[in-house]
């Protein structure tokens, strides 16, 4: 009778063994099946459901850990700040020169969001729990317009691109995501590259340059490049902010041609993003 | 455990509030710069009160259901999960769980074990982007969280799972007087 137990038991464990395996193997690197949709689509009330109800709680630890934060912050925020004047300054120049530059060459002016795309405003439902994976799930899908590839800003710059998406639901895959790779460029500099994130590190990205002969300095900030070249574009329109460089020392631009970025959002707290719906897609 | 169709409906609601628990509020809380993961201590206590079996299923659709709502591939989880679930009623069955730390401890070990297979697993597949050293430092963290988040988890899920445990019932048994006592 044990015996017999015992042969279930293992037979029920190799059981789901071999089906964990076959499921790996079956689904890895492709994109979303059947299942995982449907599986989405019925716990997509839930899931908003249950992210309404928890949000007080959920604002309350954060509070706590941003309190800690802040003190760190602070002076990190003040020459920020000198910074951001300086740069405020030069920009109202830069701004009434392009304005008439535009004029000049008669083209429309765009503003934030790249002349193509129309902005649908989600809310960001759940949330992957792992470093691995940095992705979020928002409440809207298809039937907002959403589609796959759509890319994903929030008010301070690229947060990542609709990488699935049901009728109520998206699911976003971050910038910060070890999958993802987007074609940058410094500017003023020009040197174009691709950005990767370093994974469990949220707060740094890589920009691999590809132009070794340019130099980019620290505090220089990075806009998608958004390139187009023989039929094919990139999933991103070009010039929306993705981050600033932090750490650019010479010896390892002339080792390896790579800088380090922070990027403009915070990818820790992510609330409400901006799918840009209607642009071009592969 | 004696698992009727009433305890399986209360297992099924308990994983389902369990991963939507972790989507949408510990995924987004971040303390000291890291959310915590409830999902490992959550299997490790259905293991630990259910035995191996109970761990290794409950661990196996955990995971599945994560991997659906996350779209990432199917198995994964799963497979990092059941074996958590599988060790942790292991333990159960062959040990004693007297020690009221046991459950916290075995959270927190087997969180570590799980995050720390699950990097491995991510490893073998392939990572296309460098890997920061804070992943050592997330997966270390998230380990204390289960310690503490242990205990309320093991607390609560017992309380729901109580009329199928079979020392819960031998406990209770002993209390009421018998015919001849009476």
């Amino acid at each position: 009778m044990y015996r017999k137990q015992v042969r279930r038991r293992r037979a029920v464990l190799a059981l789901l063994v071999i089906s964990s395996f076959a499921l790996l193997t079956a689904t890895y690197g492709q994109s979303s099946g059947g299942l995982q949709r449907g599986v989405s689509a019925v716990f997509a009330p839930l899931q908003e459901g249950a992210d309404r109800a928890l949000k007080p709680a959920r604002d309350l630890v954060n509070w706590f850990d941003e309190t800690f934060d802040a003190r760190g912050q602070n002076d990190r925020l003040h020459t920020q700040l000198e910074e951001a004047r300086r740069k405020a300054v030069a920009g109202e120049a830069a701004l009434s020169e392009n304005a008439q530059l535009r004029s000049q060459l008669g083209l429309r002016r765009s503003g934030a969001i790249p002349s193509g795309y129309q902005p649908v405003a989600g809310r960001v439902i759940a949330r992957s729990p792992t470093v691995w994976y940095s992705k979020v799930t928002i409440d809207k899908g298809t039937s907002s317009g959403v589609a796959v590839n759509d890319p994903v800003v929030n008010g301070d710059g690229l947060v990542g691109r609709v990488t699935s998406a049901t009728g109520g639901t998206a699911q976003v895959t971050l910038i910060t995501d070890p999958d993802s790779a987007v074609t940058g460029k410094v500017v003023p500099g020009g040197a174009q590259g691709v950005i990767k994130p370093e994974v469990g590190n949220p707060d740094d990205l890589v920009l691999d340059f590809i132009d070794t002969s340019q130099r980019i300095a620290k505090g220089e900030d990075v806009v998608t490049a958004g390139w187009r070249a023989e039929g094919l574009s990139s999933l991103f329109p070009p010039n929306i902010p993705v981050g600033t460089v932090t750490e650019a020392p010479i010896a390892e631009q002339e080792a390896s041609s790579k800088v380090h970025l922070r990027p403009f959002a915070d990818m820790r707290s992510l609330d409400y993003l901006d799918v840009l719906t209607g642009g071009s897609r592969n | 455990m004696i698992v009727t169709p009433q305890i399986l409906a209360r297992i099924v609601a308990i994983v389902i509030l369990g991963v939507l628990l972790q989507l949408s509020f510990f995924s987004e809380v971040h303390v000291f710069h890291t959310s915590p993961d409830i999902l490992p201590a959550l299997v490790v206590v259905l293991g630990l009160l259910g035995g191996s079996m109970t761990g290794a299923v409950a661990g196996f659709s955990v995971g599945l259901l994560l991997d659906c709502l996350l779209v990432a591939p199917l198995g994964e989880s799963s497979l990092v999960l059941l074996t958590v679930g599988y060790l942790a009623g292991l333990y159960r069955e062959r040990f004693d769980l007297s020690n009221s730390l046991t459950p916290p401890l075995m959270c927190m070990g087997l969180t570590l074990l799980a995050e720390a297979a699950f990097a491995a697993v991510r490893l073998m597949l392939g990572v296309d982007a460098p890997i920061s050293a804070l992943v050592v430092r997330d997966i270390l963290v998230k380990s204390i969280y289960a310690f503490f988040l242990g205990v309320p988890i093991y607390l609560g899920v017992r309380r729901a799972l109580r009329p199928a445990l079979i020392t819960e019932r031998a406990a209770s048994g002993r209390g009421r007087p018998t015919m001849l006592g009476a």
